[in-house]
């Protein structure tokens, strides 16, 4: 027997008895402004953000958000924003190496100002089903193993900046 | 003393230290306080609960269908028995590929197997890339927490070990710059190894996907950079639905550290082109947990450390004073089933205040099932030393309300009599400089009761 059929036996033969699937619980959470909510938790853990005012471009609300690093941020497209955790969801399809986001010093992410749901509940359910990666991006990376010091930039993106375009999303 | 006792009176020797300790994972529980303030929060635990339960009932079908999407997307799907089998599997992966530097992020299961040992002994380096994990790594040393791995390292003592092991300036203490040379000595590591392992903090049946939970973004750098990815899982990751996903992650990042998701959660289901992505499926005694009705439900563990946190014994003897690769509560029921001799004071290593259970994002009994492994243990004669007369002492004196009564009017009369530092000397184990024994009152509650009952 191979190493599969043994262990695939050992858990049959362990007889578990069946249990129901979890049921997914409501998320009693307030609706009224996603976009303030998101921006709130965004700035919490460590990221910048805003909506596009109308006539102004990506550029400009960027280099306004992030001054002169603006300049040398690597901007991509999100798919959907989550207001309860602050994430922004994107794609491999969407970017040209997923080294991109983590390599990237100051990463901008664009999502469209109406992709934005209340908790991970919607999100996980956004998630393209033909996604080959996909991340969900809270904030810079960051740590907090000296001392519990929370210090942004460990080893992924120090800057981490959320715009949602009016318009289209994409910039 | 031997085991937890001995080292947890060791730790408790240095009294700033082990005072530090307990106030470094009480910042740790209060954060996950604030951030488990969600009104649905305990529905939350329980559809996690639920969701753990279903995987468990469901396992071999669900590892079935994660196998077969991922090995359709182009995934190498692996199986092994036990840890000799993960690691020959890994270093012929590595092998095949002519690969002598690995980047790891952090995998409780890869510590479980002793890969990196195993791997260095074959002459292939290994680069832990967690902080935290690189920090112990640095020092020769094991993880002390599951989550928080360098817990126990003081800011002034990672400044001396990265003076003399990256060069940065002598008294460097500062956490911003200490993390800027990590950052800068982590980044060429990742950059430069020819495989990068990961764990896994969940597999998706539905989905093929394995979801990878990071802050500092180590795991991305080193699954997107090498041509070769391999995760390292233990078969009990597994969850059936993106559903369970979305309540899983809920509860993961708020039950370790109170935010409300990790910075970097990356779910990967197809390597990228031109790399090759493995996954490794371990059992290691899983499937014999499972077969353990009584202890089954152990195998739902998350490792979001929250019981580490909140434990009154590991805040104050340290994740070392466990002498196992999990630590804390979680790992005091999960080590006796692997070795119950070596183990057999773990299950004693608790107050059995259940702290842990109210925290435990998906509900595991721990308390239940620590006082389960003292019963195994004692029915298989594996007390440890000296705990067999305690028990049978006490077993007479609580036994009957007359003999209890009895005793304390004597321990009171005691306790007048013989001084109080001789009561709480080195011969007593239960009392150390700083923690006397407590006095007892001049008159019990029954007594009190008695009397107050005889007044007219
Ligand atoms: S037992 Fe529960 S609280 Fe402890 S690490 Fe596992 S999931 Fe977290």
């Amino acid at each position: 027997m191979t190493a599969r059929d043994d262990v695939l036996a050992a858990i049959r033969a362990a007889d578990v008895p069946a249990a129901p699937a979890a049921s997914v619980p409501t998320a009693i959470v307030d609706r009224t402004d996603l976009h303030a909510a998101f921006l709130r938790v965004l700035t919490v853990v460590g990221g910048v953000g805003a909506v596009l005012s109308p006539g102004q471009s990506v550029p400009q609300l960027v280099s306004e958000l992030l001054g002169a690093i603006g300049a040398q941020a690597v901007i991509v497209p999100g798919r959907f924003a989550v207001a309860e955790n602050g994430a922004v969801y994107v794609d491999s399809d969407d970017v040209t190496a997923r080294i991109a986001i983590v390599l990237a010093e100051h990463l901008v992410v664009v999502v469209p100002h109406a992709a934005i749901v209340p908790t991970m509940h919607e999100a996980v359910r956004l998630m393209p089903a033909e996604s080959r990666c996909g991340w969900f991006l809270s904030g810079p990376s960051k740590t907090a193993d000296i001392e519990q010091s929370l210090v942004f930039g460990a080893q992924g993106s120090r800057t981490h900046c959320v715009v949602f375009d009016i318009a289209t999303g994409v910039g | 003393m031997t085991g937890h006792p001995a080292a947890a009176a060791r730790f408790l020797d240095d009294a700033a230290r082990a005072a530090w300790h307990d106030q470094s994972l009480w910042f740790m529980r209060q954060k996950r306080d604030r951030g488990s303030a969600l009104p649905e929060w305990e529905s939350l635990r329980f559809a996690g609960s639920a969701l753990k339960a279903h995987a468990m009932s469901r396992l071999a079908d669900l590892l079935e269908e994660f196998e077969r999407r991922a090995t359709a997307n182009g995934v190498v799907v692996h199986w092994a028995r036990d840890a000799r089998e993960h690691n020959a599997i890994v270093l012929g992966i590595l092998r095949t590929a002519h690969v002598t530097r690995v980047s790891k992020s952090k995998s409780m299961l890869t510590e479980e197997c002793g890969l990196n040992p195993f791997l260095e002994a074959q002459g292939i380096e290994v680069v832990d890339t967690d902080l935290g994990e690189r920090i112990v790594q640095l020092a020769g040393e094991a993880p002390s927490h599951i989550v928080i791995p360098a817990i126990h390292w003081k800011r002034e003592e990672i400044g001396a070990l990265f003076h003399r092991t990256m060069g940065t300036p002598a008294g460097e203490t500062s956490p911003d710059a200490l993390a800027a040379a990590a950052r800068v000595h982590l980044r060429d590591a990742l950059l430069h190894a020819g495989a990068g392992i990961t764990g896994a903090n969940a597999l998706v049946a539905e989905t093929g996907g394995v979801v990878v939970c990071t802050n500092e973004g180590n795991a991305d750098l080193g699954m997107h950079s090498a041509p070769i990815h391999i995760a390292c899982v233990g078969i009990e990751k597994i969850i059936a639905t993106r559903d369970d996903l979305g309540v899983l992650l809920r509860l993961l990042a708020r039950s370790g550290t109170g935010q409300p998701v990790t910075a970097y959660t990356t779910h990967v289901t197809a390597p990228r082109p031109g790399a090759a992505m493995h996954v490794v499926l371990v059992d290691n005694g899983r499937t014999a947990r499972l077969a353990d009705a009584a202890m089954r439900t152990a195998l739902h563990c998350i490792r979001c450390g929250a019981c580490l946190n909140t434990c009154p014994v590991y805040r104050r003897s340290g994740g070392y004073s466990y002498g196992t690769v999990i630590q804390g509560p979680i790992g005091a029921i999960l080590a006796p089933a692997i070795d119950l001799d070596a183990h057999q004071a773990l299950p004693y290593a608790s107050t059995l205040c259940g702290s842990c259970v109210d925290v435990c994002p998906v509900r595991i009994d721990i308390p239940a099932q620590l006082l389960a492994w003292r019963a195994r243990g004692a029915a298989a004669g594996r007390l440890p030393r000296g705990y067999g007369i305690v028990f049978e002492v006490l077993r007479r004196v609580l036994g009957t309300p007359a003999t209890f009564a009895r005793a304390t009017r004597w321990a009171r009369r005691v306790q007048r009599l013989v001084p109080a530092a001789w009561l709480s000397g080195r011969w007593n184990p239960w009392t150390r400089p700083g923690r006397a024994l407590p006095v007892l009152a001049d008159e019990s509650f029954r007594e009190w009761a008695r009397r107050e009952r005889n007044q007219p």
